[in-house]
C-alpha cells in the first residue's frame, strides 16, 4: 500500500447514537442520526459531503443514507468486505479518495440493531448452504457445529494458550480493564458497572476457552466519522485528528474467521502486515504510541495483536497484561472508552471515535500528552489499523 | 344450514355443542371402574424380559442367589413395573373383552376418539410404592377417573387431559402401590410443526468440492493433491496453491492425525447437536488440517497433539461426516483411567453385556457409599441412544401394544412424526439409571414424572440429576432426587424420585 496520503487527511467529525440493547428505532434512523451528529460536530452540512465508505455487512446502503441526509451527489462510494476487520479500512479508503481528489468530505459509518433485531452472536446456523465459493467455505466447519464467531475464535485461543502459556485469567484482564474504563464513561452501556477477575472466571462458558465475559456485547447503535483533507480540517472548529496512516491486511491462506490452515494459528499475520505498513508510513514505532484501541470482540485475540504491533515479544502479551500496561497508568492505556466489551460493539467504529477524542483531549478517560493513537480493527478476518496524530 | 343466521348464533351453537360434549366427558369424574385382575401372576421371566429391555442389572431383580441373601429373601419385581402387571396385553382376533375396556377412562377415551381426539400421549405419572412385589403375586388394580380438562392447546395438539388414579393390591388384598396417570388425548395435525428432529447443516458444496463429500459418504477421507508437484492442500482449491497447476486430483488419507487445537461449544445451542460439543482442528499425518468433531472423550481429557483416528457419522441417511476420536490404545488408556477415577460414570450398561453376571453383581455392590451422599451430589450424566429396537422392545416388555410405539404409519396418522417411547419405559429407564448409581441397597418410595417432548428413533436422551433432599433416620437415609432427561428438541422427562438407602449396606457385604 502506498503511503502518499500520510498526514494529508484528518478526521474532523464524530457522531454516535446512544448505545443500547434495544434502540426502538430502525437501523436507518440510527445511521442518519449518527451521520447528522458527525456533520454537526465538524460544523459542515450534508451539502459538503460527496463520499461515503462503509463496510459489510452494513445494511444501510449509501444511497439510502445519502437520500435521507439530502446529500446531493456522491462521487466516491465503496463498501469494504469482512465486517469489523474493515473499520479502519473505511478511514484509509476515505483518505485515499480525498487525497486522489475523487471526494472532499467522506462519511464513514456503522449502524444496526444487532441485539434487538438480529442477534449478531447467533452465527451462521441457518446460512451459507449455497454453492458459491464463500458459502462453500462454511461447508468445512458448520456441519461440525462451529457456527458462531465465539466458536471460530475459540479454536485460535486454545492454540494460543498452549503455545504462549496465557491463561483464561490473562484474557480476563482485558475484560476487567475494558469494564473499568466503561465504568467511568457515561456513553458506555456498562457505565458504572465494573467487573472483577473473579466474576470473569465465574461467568458461564460460551465456547471454551471463552467465558461469557470474554465476549463483546451485542449492541444497538450507530457511529459515524467524517474525513476530509488536512487543509480543510484546519479551517474547521475542532482540532484535526490527523490520519498519519491507515492500512489494511490480508495474508497467506486467508479465510474469513477460520484461517486454521496456516503454519502458526497463534499469530495474526494480517495484523502484522497492517503494523508493518503503519510503522513504515509514519516512521513511528511502538514507543511513540501513547494510547490504543485494540480490537476486542473476543479477549483472546487481543493478546497476539500486542505482539504483532511489537508492544511485546511473541508469547509475552500475558506478562504485558499482568504488569498492568493497558491500565490508565500503564505504558499503553487501551480501550479507554471501555472497548467493545464495555462501551458497545459497533464493529470497531466507536474505537476510532475514542482515538479522535484522545487526540482532541476530550475523552472522559483522557490520557496525558497524547501525540499518537493506534486503532486496530478485526482479528481472524482481513484486518485494518490506523494511527491518528496531533496536527503539529 | 340457514345462511342468514348471524355468525354470532353459529358460534353460540358451536359453543353449546362443545358444552354438551364437555359435560358428557366429565360426567364420569369420580367414578371407580371394576377391579382389574392381572391375567397372570408376577413371574421371573417377565421381570427378566423387562430388565433386559431397560438394561436394568440390579441383582435384586435378576440374581436368585443375591436376592435370597437380601432382606426380601428372594427376587423382587422392579418397582417401576408396578403398572405392567395389569396391562391388558396383546389383543388380536376374537378374544373375550378385557376388564380394562370397562374402565371409566376407557369410556372417556372412546368419547374423545369419536370426537376426533384420536392422538394419545402420556404426560404425567406419579407412582407410590408401598410394598415390594414378588414372583407369584397376583396384582389387581382399581381405577378412578380424577379429572378431564377443558380443551387445551398444546405443542402436540389441541386436546383434553385425562387424569386417573389406580391403586394396586396383591393377592392378600394388601395395597402394593398407586399411580396417578395423565394422558393428553389430542386432535392429530393441530400441533406446532417442527417435531422432526432438525439435522446438522449439510456441507455446502459445489462441483469443485463434491468429490470430498462423496468420498465421506463412502467412509473415505480424501485430500486434494497436485498431479504436478504432489502438494496436498485443504480446503480444496481450483489451483494448486504451491505451483499453480490446474491438474488436481485427490489421495486417500490414512485417517490418522493429532489434535492441533479445539473449541468446546456450550452456547448458543442448535437442536442438531449435543452440548457441550467438542470441535477439533485435526492435523492429519499427511500434514494438512481439517475441522471435525472429537468424540469418545471427555473435554477435560483433551490434550494438544494427542493422536486421533477417523470414524464416521451418518446423518439421517443423507450424508456422512468424518469424526475423530482418540486412537484405539489411547482410548483404552482413557477408559481405564476413567474407571479408576470415576467408578460411577455411566459407561452405559450396554457395554457391560459381555461381563458375567457375577462381575455385574460385584460392580453393583461396590458402588455408592450411602453415608457419603450429600445434597447437591450429581448423578452421572448418562446419554441413552433411542433406537427403534429400544422403543419397540421396551413397549413390548411393558406389555404396551399401542400402535404408536411400534408402527410408524400409525404414529403418523395420530399426529406424530414417528414411533415414540412409552411412559412406562421412561419410568423404567430413569429408575434403572438411579439404581445404577445407588446400587441394590436402594429402596423405592415414589417417583413422579412429567413428560415433555417425545423420544423418537435417532434421538439421544441425556439423563442428569442431583440429590435435592436428604434426611437421616438411624441407618436409613431418605433422598429426594430430581432428574431431567433431555433430547435434542427439549426436555423429554423431568421429575423427582424418593428413595431410601441403608447406611451400613456397604459394610454388610
Amino acid at each position: 500500500m502506498n503511503s502518499n496520503f500520510s498526514s494529508e487527511t484528518a478526521i474532523v467529525g464524530i457522531g454516535a447514537t446512544e448505545f443500547s440493547k434495544d434502540s426502538g428505532r430502525t437501523p436507518m434512523e440510527l445511521a442518519v442520526e449518527a451521520c447528522e451528529a458527525a456533520l454537526k460536530d465538524a460544523g459542515v452540512t450534508a451539502l459538503d459531503v460527496d463520499g461515503i465508505v462503509t463496510f459489510s455487512s452494513e445494511q444501510n446502503f449509501e444511497i439510502e443514507v445519502a437520500r435521507n441526509l439530502r446529500i446531493p451527489s456522491l462521487s466516491h462510494f465503496s463498501m469494504i468486505p469482512h465486517g469489523g476487520g474493515a473499520a479502519c479500512g473505511t478511514i484509509g479508503q476515505a483518505a485515499s479518495a480525498i487525497f486522489s481528489g475523487s471526494a472532499n468530505y467522506v462519511l464513514c459509518y456503522r449502524a444496526f440493531n444487532e441485539r434487538s433485531w438480529h442477534r449478531f452472536g447467533s452465527g451462521v446456523q441457518d446460512k451459507h448452504g449455497g454453492a458459491e465459493a464463500f458459502d462453500v467455505t462454511f461447508g468445512w466447519t458448520s456441519p461440525f457445529g462451529l457456527l458462531t464467531p465465539a466458536s471460530w475464535v475459540a479454536m485460535f485461543a486454545t492454540r494460543y494458550m498452549h503455545l504462549s502459556g496465557a491463561t483464561s485469567e490473562d484474557f480476563g484482564r482485558v475484560a476487567v480493564t475494558d469494564r473499568k474504563f466503561a465504568a467511568t464513561n457515561p456513553a458506555a452501556f456498562f457505565y458504572e458497572r465494573p467487573i472483577t477477575l473473579e466474576e470473569h472466571q465465574e461467568s458461564r462458558w460460551i465456547v471454551e476457552p471463552l467465558h461469557l465475559l470474554d465476549c463483546c456485547q451485542e449492541s444497538d447503535g450507530g457511529q459515524a466519522i467524517l474525513v476530509t483533507s488536512l487543509e480543510r480540517a484546519r479551517d474547521l472548529s475542532n482540532p484535526p485528528a490527523v490520519i498519519a496512516s491507515a492500512a489494511q491486511g490480508s495474508t497467506d491462506d486467508q479465510q474469513a474467521m477460520r484461517s486454521y490452515y496456516r503454519d502458526d494459528i497463534a499469530r495474526i499475520p494480517e495484523m502484522k502486515l497492517c503494523a508493518d505498513q503503519l510503522w513504515k508510513n509514519t516512521g513511528l514505532g511502538p514507543a511513540d504510541i501513547q494510547v490504543a484501541n485494540i480490537y476486542d470482540h473476543f479477549t483472546p485475540l487481543f493478546l497476539p495483536q500486542l505482539e504483532e504491533f511489537g508492544f511485546c515479544e511473541k508469547g509475552e502479551a500475558k506478562e504485558f497484561l499482568r504488569d498492568g500496561n493497558i491500565d490508565m497508568d500503564g505504558s499503553l492505556p487501551t480501550n479507554t472508552n471501555g472497548g467493545q466489551l464495555g462501551e458497545a460493539y459497533i464493529h470497531g467504529m466507536n474505537g476510532i471515535a475514542e482515538a479522535v477524542r484522545q487526540i482532541r483531549g476530550t475523552s472522559v478517560n483522557q490520557v496525558k500528552n497524547v501525540e499518537n493513537a493506534l486503532v486496530t480493527a478485526g482479528t481472524s478476518v482481513p484486518t485494518s489499523a490506523l494511527i491518528l496524530s496531533q496536527d503539529n | 344450514m340457514n345462511r342468514d343466521l348471524p355468525r354470532t348464533n353459529e358460534k353460540a351453537e358451536t359453543d353449546s355443542k362443545k358444552n354438551d360434549f364437555f359435560h358428557s366427558l366429565t360426567s364420569q369424574i369420580g367414578s371407580v371402574g371394576k377391579i382389574e385382575i392381572a391375567r397372570d401372576s408376577v413371574s421371573e421371566p417377565v421381570i427378566r424380559s423387562w430388565c433386559d429391555a431397560m438394561s436394568e442389572s440390579n441383582p435384586l431383580y435378576i440374581n436368585q442367589n443375591f436376592a435370597e441373601d437380601s432382606k426380601y429373601k428372594g427376587i423382587i419385581a422392579p418397582p417401576a413395573m408396578l403398572q405392567v402387571w395389569t396391562m391388558s396385553g396383546l389383543h388380536l382376533g376374537n378374544q373375550f373383552q378385557r376388564n380394562s375396556e370397562d374402565s371409566p377412562s376407557a369410556e372417556v377415551y372412546q368419547l374423545l376418539d369419536d370426537a376426533g381426539f384420536t392422538g394419545v400421549v402420556a404426560t404425567n405419572a406419579a407412582y407410590h410404592y408401598d410394598e415390594m412385589i414378588k414372583p407369584g403375586d397376583l396384582i389387581s388394580g382399581s381405577q378412578k377417573l380424577l379429572d378431564v380438562s377443558v380443551e387445551k392447546t398444546t405443542a402436540i395438539g389441541v386436546g383434553h387431559f385425562v387424569t386417573t388414579e389406580t391403586t394396586y393390591s396383591n393377592s392378600h388384598g394388601k395395597q402394593v402401590g398407586s399411580m396417578e396417570f395423565r394422558v393428553l388425548k389430542f386432535r392429530p395435525g393441530t400441533g406446532r410443526k417442527n417435531q422432526q428432529k432438525s439435522s446438522r447443516p449439510k456441507p455446502a458444496s459445489n462441483n469443485s468440492t463434491d468429490w470430498f463429500w462423496d468420498a465421506c459418504n463412502n467412509k473415505e477421507l480424501r485430500i486434494q493433491s497436485c498431479d504436478e508437484c504432489g502438494n496436498l492442500q485443504h480446503p480444496p482449491a481450483v489451483r494448486c496453491l504451491l505451483c499453480g497447476s490446474v491438474s488436481l486430483d485427490s489421495v486417500a488419507a490414512t485417517g490418522k492425525g493429532n489434535l492441533h487445537s479445539w473449541a468446546i461449544a456450550h452456547y448458543p445451542q442448535v437442536p442438531a447437536f449435543n452440548y457441550p460439543l467438542i470441535v477439533g482442528l485435526v492435523e492429519l499425518e499427511e500434514g494438512i488440517r481439517l475441522v471435525s468433531n472429537i468424540t469418545d472423550i471427555d473435554p477435560e481429557e483433551l490434550e494438544i497433539d494427542m493422536p486421533l483416528e477417523v470414524h464416521w457419522l451418518d446423518v439421517n441417511n443423507e450424508f456422512t461426516l468424518h469424526q475423530f476420536r482418540p486412537k484405539e490404545n489411547e482410548r483404552q488408556k482413557l477408559e481405564s483411567r476413567n474407571d479408576k477415577i470415576d467408578k460411577d460414570r455411566d459407561q452405559s450398561s450396554v457395554s457391560d453385556t459381555n461381563e458375567s453376571e457375577a462381575q455385574n453383581v460385584e460392580k453393583q455392590v461396590s458402588k455408592l457409599d450411602p453415608a457419603k451422599v450429600q445434597i447437591g451430589d450429581e448423578l452421572p450424566i448418562s446419554p441413552v441412544e433411542i433406537t427403534t429396537l429400544l422403543i419397540v422392545s421396551t413397549a413390548l416388555a411393558t406389555r404396551d401394544y399401542q400402535d404408536v410405539h411400534h408402527d410408524p404409519k400409525a404414529a403418523q396418522s395420530k399426529g406424530m412424526p414417528d414411533i415414540f417411547m412409552n411412559i412406562l419405559t421412561s419410568t423404567g429407564i430413569v429408575s434403572r439409571w438411579i439404581n445404577d448409581w445407588a446400587g441394590p441397597a436402594i429402596e423405592w418410595s415414589s417417583i413422579d414424572l412429567k413428560l415433555g417432548t417425545p423420544n423418537h428413533p435417532d434421538d439421544t436422551m441425556t439423563l442428569s440429576g442431583s440429590v435435592t433432599e436428604k434426611t437421616e433416620n438411624g441407618d436409613q437415609i431418605s433422598l429426594n432426587i430430581s432428574f431431567l432427561g433431555k433430547n435434542d428438541r427439549g426436555v423429554h422427562v423431568s421429575g423427582n424420585a424418593e428413595v431410601l438407602l441403608l447406611k451400613n449396606s456397604k459394610q454388610k457385604e
